[in-house]
């Protein structure tokens, strides 16, 4: 296997006025392609923080990171926005769709940032949302869907450019039990279907999905047991 | 890019009721604008129309320089009748007499009639009431309100200057704004024969102004190059040459000033309109990082996120455009209507918009909205992805 990701030495401080806040006081990881990661841990240990950063979303205050042995973290924001929209898919706890598209249109909107043509977008969204079980629903709009749906959509939205990682942010905080373990029974057929996925989350239940979980605390990360 | 347009029309679409204040905020603007500048064209057509009607286009006039109302000028009639081209001129020529009539007697306007008079002046609004023409020596026509006031009918005899004329015709009353043939008061003026006028008050012919009317075949640069200098030549200095054309041109001048000034001001309330566009689109960014941080999540560029919001206020502004341009021609088209009516401008008086207007304002409508969405949507596209997706 050929590492993905991996994170060398990686701080996060955040600045709240006067007052230096560290999410992430020196994190090395490394995502194997492949890898199905949990990462746990309570609130304001940094695992969202960890996550924006495996996502090319933040940089980090020092350290470094590589995408396929690559280093990144000095790429311009216009490059880092290419790469996430090619290789990484986001799923997030409140969904994120846009209110005003139908789920089609949600499913089609990172292929329109890649400059996909229309025809092509809406095949490559129509058997998505038939992957996800909404084959049905297409042009429902987010209001008119169940939360369950919603991360469907979501999830439907992170898989349109064919990425390689799959970022999942507390995917089932929002849900009741059912549509959180479809949800993870999901991700986890993805991950068996070959993407990497890593699975933010503070239930063990859903964290054992995953077939390696981390813990963090205070900005660290520790190996389970 | 084409997908990103679409987008923004989908977006603008479904955005609440704010974005359609906003775009009547623009169209109000653009409604002034396009109505007054119709009405502006359209007034411009008509009194165009109206001085070809009077003057046509064989006609030249030698008026006073300048603006001064009143001021009169010294013609040697003889001199410019001979000039090569010249069909005719007549004088407007009118004197302060003594009149005294059977009843009361005062000091009134006589002006020196000519009969092609009213072959030129087609304003002149010469129609008898009583009687008959003036053809001969010693004959007068009395202005309707002049013969009221004097007390006289046809066949009485006036005094003029202490000679006698006889009555042989009266007025019509002159309708309302045409009792006026610039300097004349049709109505209040006693009219003899132009040589009378000339025998009562001796000395060179003194006109208000004089009308030349061509022979079809002359050159009217011509002939008028010859007047001017028949002006200069027998002194009368502070007289000009002007022709239909200058007319004209003269009309459009003063038009295009009050119509620029107008159209400056309802610009005004256009400028009112994209300050409108930019606070909606302000609030929209605000109202909207949570979405912009999910676009850029996704893979958006700055400048995608940066184009989708300027289309978005372009489309408010275009939108705005469109329904103003058809609001303003049609309040351009019934205030013109209503105006043509109570003016009773012969031919009417029609809102008349151009093609350029028309492409005009939309072009214009749409720009106001895209820069006022400018600074908006750079502050939209700068957003950090991070900052914008933990934004509550």
């Amino acid at each position: 296997m050929s590492t993905l990701v991996s994170l060398e030495g990686v701080t996060k401080v955040y600045r709240l006025g006067q007052v230096e806040v560290p999410a992430l006081r020196g994190v090395d990881l490394s995502l194997e392609a492949g890898d199905f990661l949990a990462l746990m841990g309570p609130s304001g240990s940094g695992k969202s923080t960890l996550l924006h950063i495996l996502g090319l979303l933040d940089r980090p205050t020092s350290g470094r990171v590589l995408w396929q042995g690559e280093d990144v973290s000095g790429l311009r924001p216009g490059r880092l926005a290419e790469l996430r929209g090619r290789a990484i898919g986001f799923v997030f706890q409140t969904f994120n769709l846009v209110p005003t598209l139908s789920a089609q249109h949600n499913v089609e909107l990172p292929l329109l940032f890649q400059g996909v043509r229309g025809k092509e977008r809406r095949r490559r969204a129509q058997e998505l949302l038939e992957q996800v079980g909404l084959g049905a629903r297409r042009r429902h709009r987010p209001a008119q869907l169940s939360g369950g749906e919603r991360q469907r959509v979501a999830i439907a939205r992170a898989l349109a450019a064919d990425p390689q990682l799959i970022l999942a942010d507390e995917p089932t905080g929002n849900l009741d039990s059912v549509s959180g373990s479809e949800i993870l029974e999901l991700l986890a057929g993805l991950n068996r279907g070959g993407k990497t996925v890593v699975l933010v989350t503070h239930d063990p239940e859903a964290a054992s999905t995953a077939r390696w979980v981390l813990r963090m605390r205070d900005g660290r990360v520790w190996e389970e047991g | 890019m084409k997908d990103l347009f679409w987008l923004a029309v989908r977006n603008v679409l479904h955005r609440r009721v704010r974005s359609w204040l906003t775009v009547i905020g623009i169209l109000i603007g653009t409604a002034a604008v396009v109505g007054l500048i119709s009405i502006g064209q359209g007034l411009q057509v008509s009194i165009t129309r109206q001085v070809e009607r009077i003057m046509g286009y064989n006609t030249l006039l030698i008026t006073p320089r300048g603006p001064g109302y009143g001021a009169k000028i010294q013609l040697d009639l003889p001199r410019l009748r001979a000039v090569e081209g010249v069909a005719g001129v007549v004088a407007v020529r009118s004197e302060t007499a003594y009149v005294e009539g059977p009843t009361r007697s005062g000091f009134l306007p006589l002006v020196g009639y000519d009969p092609l008079m009213r072959e030129f002046v087609a304003q002149l609004s010469w129609e008898l009431a009583q009687g008959e023409e003036l053809t001969a020596p010693g004959q007068v026509v009395l202005g309707a309100e002049v013969s009221e006031q004097l007390g006289v009918q046809v066949g009485d005899t006036l005094l003029i200057e202490d000679r006698p004329f006889q009555v042989v015709g009266i007025l019509a009353p002159a309708p309302r704004r045409q009792g006026m043939a610039r300097g004349v008061p049709i109505s209040d003026s006693l009219f003899v024969l132009y040589s009378d006028l000339a025998q009562l008050f001796p000395g060179p012919d003194v006109a208000a102004y004089a009308i030349v009317k061509l022979s079809p075949q002359a050159d009217v640069v011509e002939v008028q190059t010859q007047l001017e200098r028949v002006l200069v030549e027998s002194g009368t200095l502070d007289a000009e040459v002007i022709g239909f054309q200058e007319i004209t041109d003269r009309i459009r001048t003063v038009l295009g000033g009050v119509q620029a000034f107008l159209a400056g001001i309802a610009g005004i309330s256009l400028l009112v309109g994209g300050i409108g566009v930019m606070n909606t689109m302000y609030t929209a960014v605000l109202e909207r990082t949570r979405e912009i941080g999910v676009m850029k999540a996704v893979g958006a560029k700055g400048w995608q996120v940066l184009l989708l919001f300027l289309y978005e206020a372009g489309l408010m502004g275009l939108g705005g455009g469109l329904l103003g341009l058809g609001v303003g021609l049609g309040l351009a088209h019934g205030a013109a209507t209503i105006v043509g009516k109570l003016f009773q401008l012969e031919g009417g008086l029609s809102a008349a918009a151009g093609p350029g207007l028309i492409v005009g304002a939309l072009g214009f409508s749409f720009l106001v909205g895209a820069i006022s969405g400018l600074l908006p949507a750079w502050r939209a596209a700068r957003l950090p992805p991070v900052e914008a997706l933990r934004y509550e």
